[in-house]
């Protein structure tokens, strides 16, 4: 008859007991009511007549309710029973109080789905280890921790490391594939252990050998999943095919599998990789390219491998001085995530201070409704109801309040998610690794639970506590309310404030570091301006003797464009292009030793780039056509190299060279001087930096590969007014003017100065805005919660000052008493904050840039803020305190 | 205190009520005076004791029940006990004579 029947006993009682209830308790009922009818017959027999018989039948009986209870709890499944019972009974109170509930929800859910949306952030980039095989071995090599290395260093080291089981090397590559569309492709040249190294296996086809070490005419590609779908569809056949890129062709060896991506925090977006086949070069101490990878022997440590590695290059240095700087081995999974850390942990916190918030609002509107709830608990209690049953009901009908919370929640971090990747762009490493996934689920389910518990134990261990005759004395009459009660309240009021005080401190900080970001002069004039790289490595164009016809005849044509104001070219672009140094010596000045000798940033311009980006020429001149190879030698440089290498002197006419070590350096006179730029780091103090006229070098000119075979272009648009200046719709028109000249040539990275002014700030303003939002969030609770703590003491006291007024106290005496109630927790609740946000401030050192994080002034703004939030809360009441009719106060009694 | 008095009049009365329906089977009424009557009116089961006891003890799987017409045919549930339950009366019976032998030397020893 029954699915249960091999079952055990109890279980199958269980089971029954919970799905078949409705005829169990019919059942049930029908049993206790038959005893009731014998025993009333019982009786009748005994002589007594049939409705006395009853009576007395169900006297004797106590209660039908009462026995079927005590049934029901010895019954087996009575736990999950009971707590079914309590769930809908939870509910049902729940929605005979929509507006509690509805308040109560969305609390709940502003908090648990803001720390769930940042919890899947961390989650997905700093708890998740990095996809490869045993991660935590994988450690980065470079020079001071971020410079890269020179070939002959890298061949050393390996030979001499031993604490590496693989030790290969990377060098940024980016390539013109050219055929029916020519495009510019991101690329990584790699010796063959830095994808071994990866653990991961290629989709299709298979990795580098060491034998692809050697440079060969056959240079095998591999290309990512990404490109393989655009460019091949998804095809299997593509092993094999050849790809022409920069003019060589090379073989498509295998395929790398959706989603791969290494090293992660630099080169990302590679789209295919070919051996480093270094050649002539692997002698070579000058040229720092590489950057290092290594697997860690196992059982070896960083700080093993950092010690060894340190001598190493110590006993390099002295061998070939000046070219082994302090070498630093960095854990792949540091470099990758280290520096956003400190910003993804002070915003869990913050968003944890929320979700406290948000808990401690919740606990005293559930202990307003206590209050008002007091006789149904008291009369429960004198019908028999034990303590725990009305524990374990209240902190129910909180958990459930939490769980709903906690679905609205998810919804809400659901939205909230996408906006922030997308508000974080490419300022957040493994972006691709944050979702909504079943851990996150999990964390939000538990924390919902644990919020439950937390803001429901309070009031419920309250009102199961309560003393009958307290709850009688209490709540019957409209006088004070309990001193402690009102205590409790109150400390939770003055939490609120201060948590809310210390995330508005951080938000104050984040917002005013943030406003001197965006003060800082970049020195040029980023507002409409338009920058794309052209191409001519790889093409006809590259042809020694072309590139000048070409570049010049494009600049022509584009500065005819509608629209155009002024346009030039300049290699690497700053802050979005490379950074390349020389070393310099001032004429006149003794040599330093190799190590010592100083290093600027240089870069290569057409003439007109300091107009085109409205770059000020403090003095001098700029970069003429007639600075061309064969004239004599020029240089421009910003005013910090002025005034560090000619203290209180004219920097025009002096001369420097770039190539100190040399028997006969070559000498550049300076023909310019210009103000400083940003170079790299947008918030980096100003350094050394030269331009070179593009028609003086000879590399650019005429020799020289693919590193120099493409400079940047820069257009100004013209703008009718400062504020209508869409500079980004010229695109169509620079690349049409490009493409009449050669079909061939790529225009790629096409974005106006400002993106790359925005991109360069996204993470301080992808923490500036959570910040920010979050002290939204936390004072509007805070709001609400002194607006309900003081309403309500409004409420009890109805009597009191009813009694206030007939006594002739005026209406501003009442509204000053109101407010200094609720003006005295919020002080308490602000001392505190204060202090609470200068110990936490110390997390914002690394977060902040041109403000103190013990600013005084950020300090007394926010904790003016938050008082006058405070007052106009409890205004509010205090007013309608005013409006309280003596009679009608009194009569309430 | 109060756990442990229920515990031992629990053990008694699941004694008790298994003795009553030895003979057969009874409704919860009948069970309740059968009781007091086996026990000469020493002990009276108040229906707050019986039903969770009887309900229990169903669920254990020593008694069974199936509702009949009582002598003056009021529908009502009659108890009666299964093999594992006369198995329990055997086990509670030896056991309880043990215990009753034990204490009754442990009340002559001098």
């Amino acid at each position: 008859m029954s699915p249960f029947r091999r079952t055990p006993s109890r279980l199958r009682s269980a089971l029954r007991n919970l799905f078949t209830r409705s005829r169990v308790e019919r059942e049930l009922d029908a049993d206790v009511r038959a005893y009731a009818d014998l025993l009333a017959d019982e009786k009748v027999r005994a002589g007594m007549d049939r409705s006395a018989a009853r009576r007395a039948a169900l006297v004797e009986l106590g209660g039908i309710e009462r026995i079927k209870d005590e049934v029901r709890e010895v019954r087996s499944g009575a736990l999950l029973e009971t707590t079914a019972r309590d769930v809908r009974y939870a509910v049902r109170t729940l929605a005979r109080r929509p507006g509690f509930t509805v308040v109560a929800v969305i609390a709940l859910a502003l908090g648990i789905g803001a720390t769930s949306a940042i919890f899947s952030v961390v989650s997905g980039v700093l708890l998740r280890p990095l996809p490869y095989r045993d991660p935590d071995q994988l450690v980065v090599i470079l020079h001071e921790g971020r410079n890269p290395v020179a070939p002959a260093n890298y061949l050393d080291w390996k030979r001499q490391s031993s604490l590496f089981s693989s030790f290969g090397a990377a060098e940024y590559w980016s390539g013109t594939v050219t055929g029916d569309a020519p495009e510019r492709v991101q690329g990584l040249k790699v010796t063959s252990d830095v994808l071994a190294m990866t653990g991961v296996s290629p989709l299709v086809g298979r990795l580098f050998r060491a034998d692809d070490d050697m440079p060969t005419g056959n240079r095998p590609l591999i290309l990512s999943w990404g490109y393989w779908q655009r460019r091949f569809a998804g095809n299997r056949d593509v092993l094999g095919t050849s790809l022409v890129v920069d003019g060589s062709p090379y073989t498509v060896v295998g395929v790398m599998p959706r989603g791969f991506d290494f090293p992660m925090f630099w080169a990302t977006g590679v789209q295919m990789w070919t051996p480093l086949a270094l050649g002539a070069r692997a002698s070579s101490r000058q040229s720092q390219s590489l950057r290092l990878f290594a697997r860690l022997e196992r059982g070896a440590t960083v700080r093993a491998a950092q010690s060894q590695m340190t001598t190493i290059a110590a006993n390099l240095e002295k061998a070939f001085p000046g070219t082994n700087p302090a070498v630093t081995v960095t854990p792949l999974d540091t470099m990758v995530v280290g520096d956003v850390r400190p910003a993804l942990l002070v915003l869990l916190g913050a968003v944890g201070f929320v979700l406290l918030i948000a808990c401690a609002n919740v606990a005293h509107m559930l202990l307003a409704r206590a209050s008002a709830r007091q006789r149904e608990m008291t009369v429960r209690l004198a019908l028999g109801a034990s303590r725990t049953r009305l524990l374990r009901q209240l902190l129910t009908e909180s958990v459930v309040l939490a769980l709903a919370g906690g679905s609205l929640g998810i919804a809400l971090a659901r939205l909230g998610l996408r906006t922030l990747v997308a508000l974080a762009g490419t300022s957040l490493p493994r972006a691709d690794a944050i979702g909504l996934d079943l851990g996150v689920l999990g964390f939000t389910t538990v924390l919902s639970l644990l919020t439950g518990l937390a803001f429901g134990l309070l009031p419920a261990l309250r009102v199961s506590r309560s003393e009958m005759s307290e709850a009688l004395r209490d709540g019957s009459r409209g006088s004070t309310e309990g001193a402690r009660r009102s205590r409790v309240r109150s400390v939770l009021v003055a939490s609120e404030i201060a948590l809310a005080l210390v995330l508005l401190a951080g938000a104050g900080l984040a917002m005013r570091s943030f406003a001197a970001l965006r003060a800082i002069d970049p020195g040029f004039a980023p507002r409409g301006v338009l920058s794309a790289v052209v191409t001519l490595y790889g093409t006809a164009e590259a042809a020694p003797g072309r590139r000048e016809a070409f570049y010049t005849s494009m600049l022509e044509r584009v500065r005819q464009l509608p629209g155009v104001e002024s346009a030039s070219l300049i290699n690497h672009l700053p802050i979005a292009g490379d950074i390349w140094g020389l070393q310099f010596l001032v004429e006149g000045r003794p040599r330093p030793q190799p190590a010592e000798m100083p290093r600027s940033t240089f870069r290569v311009v057409y003439p007109g780039y300091f107009t085109a980006m409205r770059l000020p020429i403090l003095r001098g001149r700029d970069v003429a056509e007639t600075d061309r190879v064969g004239a004599r030698r020029v240089v421009v440089v910003n005013d910090f190299f002025a005034r560090r290498s000619w203290p209180n002197e004219d920097a025009v006419g002096k001369r420097v060279t770039f190539n100190p070590t040399a028997e006969s350096p070559t000498w550049f006179t300076v023909i310019g001087v210009v103000k400083n730029d940003v170079q790299s780091d947008w918030s980096a103090p100003p350094q050394e930096e030269v331009f070179l006229p593009y028609l003086q070098e000879r590399e650019y000119l005429e020799s020289g590969g693919g590193h120099v075979g493409y400079m940047t272009l820069v257009v100004r648009a013209a703008c009718a007014g400062a504020s209508r200046c869409n500079p980004g719709s010229l695109a169509p028109a620079l690349r049409d003017a490009v493409g009449s000249l050669d079909r061939s040539v790529p225009v790629t990275d096409i974005q106006t100065m400002d993106e790359v002014i925005t991109g360069a700030n996204a993470r301080p303003r992808f923490t500036v805005v959570l910040l920010a939002t979050f002290a939204v969030v936390a004072l509007v609770l805070a709001e609400v919660g002194i607006y309900g703590v003081v309403s309500y003491a409004v409420s009890r006291r109805t009597h009191e000052i009813g009694v206030r007024v007939a006594l002739g106290a005026s209406p501003s005496a009442v509204v000053r008493l109101v407010i200094a109630q609720g003006m005295r927790v919020v002080g308490v609740g602000v001392a505190i904050g204060l202090v609470g946000a200068l110990v936490a401030s110390r997390l914002m050192t690394q977060l902040v840039y041109g403000v103190r994080v013990t600013d005084p002034t950020t300090y007394a703004a926010v904790a003016g803020m938050l008082a006058a939030v405070a007052l106009v809360a409890s205004y509010i009441p205090a007013r309608r305190a005013t409006r309280i009719d003596p009679l009608v106060a009194m009569r309430a009694d | 205190m109060a756990d442990r008095q229920t515990n031992l009049l629990q053990g008694t009365l699941d004694l008790l009520i298994l003795k009553s329906l030895a003979l057969g089977e009874l409704h919860g009424l009948g069970v309740a005076r059968r009781v007091e009557q086996i026990t000469r009116g020493t002990f009276q089961v108040k229906p707050g004791s019986l039903f969770p006891a009887l309900y229990r003890m169903e669920e254990a799987g020593w008694l069974s029940s199936s509702w009949g017409a009582s002598e003056n045919n009021r529908r009502a549930k009659y108890y009666k006990l299964t093999a594992a339950g006369r198995r329990q009366l055997d086990a509670e019976t030896s056991e309880w004579k043990r215990i009753a032998v034990a204490i009754a030397f442990a009340l002559q020893a001098t």
